[in-house]
């Protein structure tokens, strides 16, 4: 098991050295599968860490396996270490195998664009990084892996980087990650303080005992991760960055900002439960903003008409669901939901390629509509994907989100709000889902739509940039000339049909009452969790029902303003102007951001930069030094002459220097 | 005598072995060299003495784990002995490897040069064994005085005369320094064994004896001389920067880590009742050392002068780790000098491919570009850089990581603090060289053949005394003699080719400098050994 | 006599010494000034080895004799070799390296 787990990160890091160490003598097409291998080997040695894992003995089911001392000997217990327990086996299997279809479908998808060979580099280097995040033994690992993480979604999002509008949005997204790095590195400083250690098993062992008498320290700290995992996971206040992210390649979003990355903080919660267990204010603090998130991300997707920025919301959107149910105690839930909502939300990020390759680049819903006939294949899967997102059973999206819900209604207390926020957003989560179908694939076929059933594929006549609309070419750093949809490619198809059956099938590990595979998988890492909740019998049926009838209320209303009475949703703009506008705005989070952070700072900035800083810190500060430095340079360099004499003069007086110094002391 | 029978001191021949061959393969090799066939002494006698090094470097693993007397009173096997025995003897192995197709073995001798070069590394190894003032001043000397030698090796450059002269001058100033310190000591303490010195300083409590006082106040002159230890630094840019390179590196990492050792033997063991009094002192002088050393460097144009100044500045960090008088001192101080061989070597091992494909000798234009044209130097070049600078994920890094956390541990952190100060400067001049490896493009006379006019016309000019050896013999014709003696780099016999075993020696450096920042714990075990000489320590 | 009156000479004989290697500009000189900073040495540590009763300090200075006699010898080589070059014999001149 040791060696399998190490493979795990082993091959893609090969992968990207690899591919990056070739990419220049090879042919570019060979870089994709080789790139596909690597994560498919990676995915086969974590489904053989899996099965040697569930050969033990239950208690025996975490295990650390340390690498390399990195420096043990300096107070400090950093060491190369990975820990094997359900938890990461289960993250290890999902984003490699998520990763694996997302690196099939890019070989087809990316096919034509100039900068095939390093999009792969990345790409690796970003499942790397995911793994040795989820992998990590302990706090050093996890921090380095953080920050890969950060690093490698920075370079993909602004791939196409002659793009201004992806490479702003790569540095925004870089930002608040780094926000959340801050956090993380703090918050890892608190418990550190009173743990003495950065193993993760050696901090949960001793978790009481060390934070006797300094539960505010806890609390702190624990609060710090939290801004951790919201920078990563896109909550609210930092989630600005993920709808700009969908800047970079389909199949980055349907990667990173769908079924790995923005999951980071979901695993991060879950991991550290038993810290969160006994800061029980930063656990309500993290479910609170879940729900918050939820809400308002559910909210805006009704209203926004870029088609893959609907399914950025949605993703914050169900992250939240995930985020609540962690740190409220459902963790089983949380992840169950992470698992399928990793199948469906890759599954409609690569739908959403095929529709935007057909519509020549174009993602405003707006101009779409009538692809169903078109692309039958495309329409099935998103069809398939939207059922699971709008949690209709039996998709797995309705076991998954029910599971989350069930167990906040039997935690009861104030936990009640987060259950009937949760069937709020369960009810937005349909009509927006169903409004993107509709619009997207139903009533008249556009003009794109109807070349397309033609046998053409539209191309617009010179490539520009769907944002803006400035021109571009198809040289490397803009996306490539020829546009992919996954009808035409096997590989594109294969993807997604595995992707799609996951979406059917894969609640039905975890259905209430009558499976429990998950439950029981996971049990060993939660093993000592203090959250037992066991619903009762009414609350199961009730909300099994009421789920199903909101997800299909959701459909219906969804059908009715965007089909069946295509003027309904003008008229309900005009009337609820105010509210549409607050939505589509995004509830003005950019322009809040920009007035209470981003306003006073860079008046500070200016301040600093005008005032501060040109006379003090250039005058006198830096001036100073650098005029100090210089001097001394110089100093050194006139004493340096070349005369011997005058070397031999320096050591003698340097001499009766010390001499006198220690004589002094007689 | 008083009826006395003299009884000879019992040697342990097994321990002295590998000193023994070090001194038995420089006479054979010696010999060799006098040989006629020119295969013979271009390629045998560098193939001896690597392995004479070799067979070294064997002896002193096989005795790791020993730790014994060698020669009664005199010599002594310990961890801190074998630990630096392996440093030597590697840095001696590179350094043959470096000078195998150079032009310095070439003008001198073959035989001659490698025999001194072997000589010097048996002086530095009675040093790291030496327990007693007559043998460390007999190691010292040993390893000094070839050097002084070897660096006016290329007899035909006048700058390579200069630096010996100027190095064998005020290096005997050095040692009759230290000389008389010594003197003082022993008049002080009445004995010349370092157990004895230390039981006498504790016994009759000479902390406050003005003999004592000013015999450790010399021998912190004569030590901090070798060390390059600034305001006694000053012999290191100008010897650096004349010396042939190969050279330059064996004395720069070799030198270093013999004089260090023998800072921790004296000063943590003889002289620790005293530590009161010269601890205060070593530290103000490690401070002063810091920061002449790195601004020393910034601006430099020349590499070779760069990495003296640069060497200067580290030879300040290591102080700090003697100062602190902790068995942590010690095994950070060791440390630092196994990752500082590594590092340096791999930079000089870059400067010396350079001057022989480039006309530009160890000028900073030499590795402009290199990051596209040749990578297989340009790399080990910045991962030098880096480690130099202490980024992490470098050797550099955890060295300087232990040597601060010893400070600290040890009660002067402010000392550490100058450690980090003197890092951030550093980076000025380290980053410059990264900045115009990768960033500069190759400057248009890169690629050799003789260019009469190049940058540095001091060195421009060929040798009225014809012969010297093969290959060079071309230049003399062809370039006036604009200032008498030197020769143009891009004549080396080398005619502007890379030689293999150079990058080889650059990228085997540069890979242990990343091996030791990521996977330090073996280095930390081996550096453990040096502690654990140290009983008297914490 | 006193040890003190030996330390003193030997004391005056290395400050000589050193006066001459920090004035004098000829490098057979300055090699003769170092030879004498080192007797001076040797003369210190020949008086403490008899003030002591011990051998150890006489052992050190025939040693030190030796390594004496090594150090002239690579100075007069080097100072040859200059000669040979046709360099100026006066440490002044010796400045191609600095900075």
């Amino acid at each position: 098991m040791e060696t399998t787990a190490w493979l795990v990160l082993a091959f893609p890091l090969a992968g990207a050295i690899l591919i990056g160490l070739l990419a220049q003598h090879v042919p570019a097409k060979l870089t994709g599968y080789l790139g596909t291998l690597a994560i498919g080997g990676a995915f086969v040695s974590a489904v053989l860490t899996f099965l040697s894992l569930q050969g033990r003995e239950e208690e025996a089911r975490q295990v650390v396996f340390v690498g390399w001392d990195y420096a043990r000997s300096v107070g400090v217990d950093a060491q190369i270490s990975i820990l094997v327990d359900p938890l990461s086996v289960l993250m290890i299997l999902v984003v490699s195998g998520v990763s694996t279809l997302i690196h099939l479908y890019s070989v087809a998808y990316m096919e034509s664009d100039q900068g095939y060979a390093r999009f792969f580099a990345y790409l690796n280097f970003f499942v790397f990084s995911m793994l040795l995040l989820v992998l990590a033994g302990n706090f050093m690992l996890l921090i380095v892996g953080w920050a890969f993480v950060g690093a490698a979604s920075y370079l993909l999002i602004s791939f196409w980087y002659r793009r201004t509008t992806a490479t702003k949005a790569g540095i925004k997204a870089f930002v608040i990650n780094v926000v959340g790095d801050v956090g993380l590195v703090l918050g890892t400083y608190f418990i550190f303080k009173h743990t003495g250690t950065l193993d993760f098993l050696g901090t949960f062992d001793s978790v009481e005992r060390d934070f006797e008498g300094s539960t505010g320290d806890l609390t702190a700290g624990c609060l710090l991760l939290l801004v951790g995992a919201f920078a990563k996971s896109a909550q609210i206040p930092l989630h600005t960055w993920l709808p700009d992210a969908m800047e970079g390649p389909t199949p980055v979003s349907a990667l990173i900002h769908a079924a790995t990355m923005v999951t980071a903080g979901v695993y991060l919660i879950a991991r550290m439960h038993p810290l969160f267990e006994q800061a029980p204010a930063a656990a309500d603090t993290g479910a609170i903003i879940g729900a918050v998130t939820l809400l308002v991300a559910g909210t805006i997707a009704i209203v926004v008409t870029d088609l893959k920025r609907v399914i950025a919301y949605s993703t914050m959107s169900q992250i939240g669901y995930m985020i609540m149910g962690v740190s409220a105690g459902a963790y089983v839930a949380g992840l169950f939901h992470l698992m399928t909502h990793a199948f469906f939300k890759a599954l409609l990020f690569m739908a959403a390629g095929s529709v935007i390759a057909a519509m020549g680049g174009r993602q405003d819903l707006d101009s779409m509509g009538g692809f169903r006939k078109a692309m039958p294949y495309t329409f099935a899967c998103f069809c398939i994907g939207g059922l699971a997102l709008a949690a209709v059973p039996p998709f797995s999206g309705f076991f998954s989100k029910d599971e989350i819900l069930l167990d906040l209604g039997a935690e009861g207390g104030w936990h009640w709000v987060l259950y009937v926020a949760g069937y709020v957003g369960s009810l937005l989560t349909a009509v927006y889902t169903f409004r993107l179908i509709f619009r997207a694939f139903f009533n008249d076929p556009v003009p794109e739509a109807q070349e397309l059933m033609d046998g053409h594929l539209h191309h617009p006549a010179e490539a520009a940039n769907p944002a803006t609309g400035e021109t571009e070419d198809t040289d490397v750093g803009f996306p490539g000339a020829d546009h992919h949809i996954a009808e035409q490619s096997p590989f594109m198809r294969v993807a997604m049909g595995i992707l799609a059956l996951g979406a059917i099938v894969g609640g039905f590990i975890q259905i209430p009452k009558v499976t429990h595979g998950l439950e029981s998988f996971l049990d060993p890492t939660f093993a000592r969790s203090e959250i037992e909740v066991e619903p009762s019998d009414g609350l199961i049926y009730f909300g099994l029902v009421l789920g199903a009838v909101l997800g299909l209320l959701g459909i219906a209303i969804a059908y009715r303003i965007w089909v069946q009475k295509p003027g309904t949703s003008a008229a309900i703009q005009a009337r609820l102007s105010v509210l549409h506008k607050l939505f589509s705005n995004k509830w003005y989070f950019d322009e809040l951001i920009e007035l209470v952070v981003v306003r006073p700072l860079s008046w500070f900035g200016r301040f600093g930069q005008q005032t501060f800083e040109r006379i003090f810190v250039n005058g006198a500060l830096v001036g100073g030094t650098t005029g100090l430095v210089r001097a001394g340079s110089a100093a050194v360099r006139a004493v340096q002459s070349g005369y011997l004499r005058s070397y031999a003069a320096l050591l003698l007086g340097g001499l009766a220097v010390v001499g006198f110094y220690f004589l002094l002391q007689a | 005598m008083n009826g006395r029978k003299l009884e000879g001191p019992a040697i342990d021949f097994a321990g002295l072995s590998p000193l023994l061959a070090l001194l038995g393969g420089a006479v054979v090799v010696l010999m060799v060299g006098l040989l006629r066939g020119r295969a013979a002494r271009e390629h045998g006698v560098p193939a001896l003495s690597f392995a004479t090094l070799a067979a070294s470097l064997g002896l002193t693993i096989w005795q790791l784990d020993s730790s014994e007397e060698l020669v009664a009173g005199a010599l002594a096997i310990d961890g801190l002995g074998t630990v630096l025995n392996i440093l030597f003897v590697s840095a001696g192995m590179a350094t043959v490897l470096l000078s195998w197709r150079a032009l310095a073995p070439r003008e001198s001798a073959h035989g001659e040069f490698h025999a001194l070069l072997l000589t010097s590394i048996a002086g530095m190894v009675v040093l790291a064994w030496s327990t007693n003032l007559v043998t460390v001043f007999l190691g010292l000397e040993l390893l000094s005085i070839p050097l002084y030698v070897l660096c006016a090796t290329e007899m035909r450059r006048a700058t390579s005369l200069e630096s010996g002269l100027k190095y064998l001058i005020v290096g005997s100033l050095g040692s009759a320094v230290f000389l008389y310190g010594l003197a003082l000591i022993y008049g002080a303490t009445g004995s010349t064994d370092f157990a004895g010195i230390a039981e006498a300083n504790s016994a009759v409590g000479l902390s406050s004896d003005p003999l004592m006082l000013t015999g450790i106040a010399l021998s912190v002159v004569g030590l901090g001389f070798k060390a390059s230890v600034a305001p006694f630094h000053q012999w290191t840019p100008d010897v650096y920067e004349g010396a042939p390179t190969p050279v330059t590196a064996f004395m720069a990492v070799a030198t270093k880590a013999a004089a260090f050792g023998i800072f921790l033997r004296l000063f943590d063991v003889a002289l620790i009742d005293s530590a009161t009094a010269w601890a205060p002192a070593l530290a103000a002088l490690a401070t002063v050392t810091i920061i002449a050393g790195n601004v020393g460097a910034l601006g430099q144009s020349s590499l070779k002068r760069m990495l003296a100044y640069s060497s200067v500045a580290q030879a300040g960090y290591m102080l700090a780790g003697v100062v602190v008088t902790s068995g942590l001192g010690v095994r950070a101080t060791v440390f630092y000098l196994a990752v500082y061989l590594v590092m340096n070597l791999a930079a000089f091992a870059v400067i010396i491919a350079r001057e022989r494909e480039t006309s530009l000798g160890d000028d900073l234009a030499a590795v402009e570009g290199i990051g596209a044209t040749r990578p297989v130097l340009a790399w080990p070049m910045t991962i030098a850089m880096l480690s130099l600078a202490g980024i992490p994920a470098t050797g550099g890094f955890i060295g300087k990581f232990f040597l601060i956390d010893a400070t600290v541990d040890g009660g002067y952190a402010w000392l550490g603090f100058v450690i980090v100060i003197g890092s951030m400067i550093s980076l000025a001049y380290y980053l410059r060289v990264i900045a115009a490896i990768w960033m500069r493009d190759a400057p248009a006379v890169a690629q050799s053949t003789p260019v009469p006019a190049g940058p540095r016309p001091a060195l421009a000019g060929g040798s009225p005394e014809g012969d010297a050896g093969p290959g060079s013999v071309a230049l003399g014709a062809e370039s006036p003699p604009a200032q008498a003696g030197a020769v143009v780099y891009g004549g080396e016999p080398g005619g502007g080719k890379a030689h293999w075993e150079v990058a080889l020696v650059a990228v085997l450096c540069a890979a242990l400098t990343v091996a030791a920042g990521v996977v330090p714990q073996p280095l930390f075990d081996l550096v453990q050994r040096c502690g654990d000489a140290f009983t008297n320590l914490v | 006599m006193a040890i003190e009156w030996y330390l003193i000479v030997s004391a005056l004989i290395f400050s000589i010494g050193a006066g001459g290697v920090i004035t004098r500009r000829n490098p057979l000189v300055v090699l003769l000034c170092l030879e004498l900073m080192l007797n001076a040495a040797n003369l210190a540590l020949i008086a403490f080895s008899r003030m002591h009763g011990n051998g150890d300090g006489q052992i050190f200075a025939i040693i030190v004799m030796v390594v004496a006699a090594c150090e002239v010898c690579i100075g007069l080589g080097v100072i040859v070799a200059m000669y040979r070059r046709r360099l100026p014999i006066d440490v002044d001149e010796l400045r191609e390296l600095q900075g």
